[in-house]
């Protein structure tokens, strides 16, 4: 365990003896660091409104079209996809996390297969993923369209 | 605070952040006061002077001006920044173990989470009030 801890986030990444999960926990500190950071970004861009329109419009215009090249809709797209899996994830971690939605305790036999993480659990993952596809289409289409399906 | 209790605001976050993001996104989208409901109106294809569309600063200056919106906005700041800096606190204390360093880490989001609050706060009072 304590050889395990010392690798740090590099073991997040490790796919070997671990299952979806892990694959998930993975994702969600990745997408919640990235969000935190864009966070810490945005704050300070919108405090531009502060400054007039001029201001205002020209930094919208140079954040949808970075350096002469149209950017914006793929940088918001990332975004979005990093917010709908971290919110939707994290929805059912908050679920799962205080214990519900879990098999009853049982002893564990040979060959110590995890059925916490089958029947209801599994269910939600599917719910989850199918809520982050739809709610992840609606928004890429907006994004690039202005149409709100 | 028991971690079990920063534990328990975390989801408490986490789910008003699904709430409050949620209307974030539609002010920008369903229910921006643009008379089109897209993010950017240019003047032309070629000409990328923006002319209307949601991020227009006279219909994002719409929404700061009204108090629910404003109100909306304050609290969604004051939930997502808490989640965020604490979610940062556990990564890191996660990867740097020991009594100071979690003293380092929990200080030093604290106050970096505080600036970017007051900030955030700053931002939507002058521009509901200005």
């Amino acid at each position: 365990m304590l050889i395990d801890n010392k690798k740090g986030w590099i073991s997040w990444f490790n796919p070997i003896k671990y299952g979806m999960d892990r694959w998930l926990f993975a994702l969600h500190r990745l997408t919640g660091i990235f969000i935190g950071l864009y966070l810490i970004a945005h704050i300070f861009e919108t405090s531009n409104i502060l400054k007039g329109p001029l201001t205002w419009n020209n930094l919208m215009v140079f954040l949808d079209w970075p350096f002469g090249v149209h950017l914006g809709p793929y940088i918001l797209s990332i975004l979005l996809l990093a917010v709908v899996f971290h919110g939707f994830n994290g929805l059912r971690l908050t679920i799962v996390e205080n214990g519900l939605m879990l098999t009853k305790p049982y002893r564990p036999d040979y060959p110590y297969e995890p059925k916490s993480l089958k029947g209801w659990n599994l269910g939600l993952k599917i719910l989850t993923a199918i809520l982050m596809i739809v709610i992840g289409i609606i928004g890429i289409v907006y994004i690039f369209t202005g149409v709100l399906l | 605070m028991r971690e079990s209790k920063i534990m328990f605001l975390q989801y408490l976050t986490g789910l008003l952040i699904l709430v409050f993001g949620g209307l974030h996104f539609l002010a920008l989208s369903f229910l921006t006061p643009s008379p089109d409901k897209q993010l950017y109106v240019y003047q032309s294809a070629t000409n990328h002077t923006l002319v209307g569309g949601a991020l227009y600063y006279n219909y994002v200056l719409d929404i700061y001006k009204n108090l629910a919106w404003a109100a909306v906005f304050e609290l969604f700041l004051t939930v997502v920044t808490f989640h965020a800096f604490n979610g940062f606190r556990i990564i890191l204390s996660e990867q740097f173990s020991g009594p100071t360093a979690s003293k380092v880490i929990s200080y030093s989001m604290l106050i970096i989470g505080l600036i970017v609050f007051i900030w955030g706060t700053r931002t939507i009072l002058l521009a509901f009030l200005g």
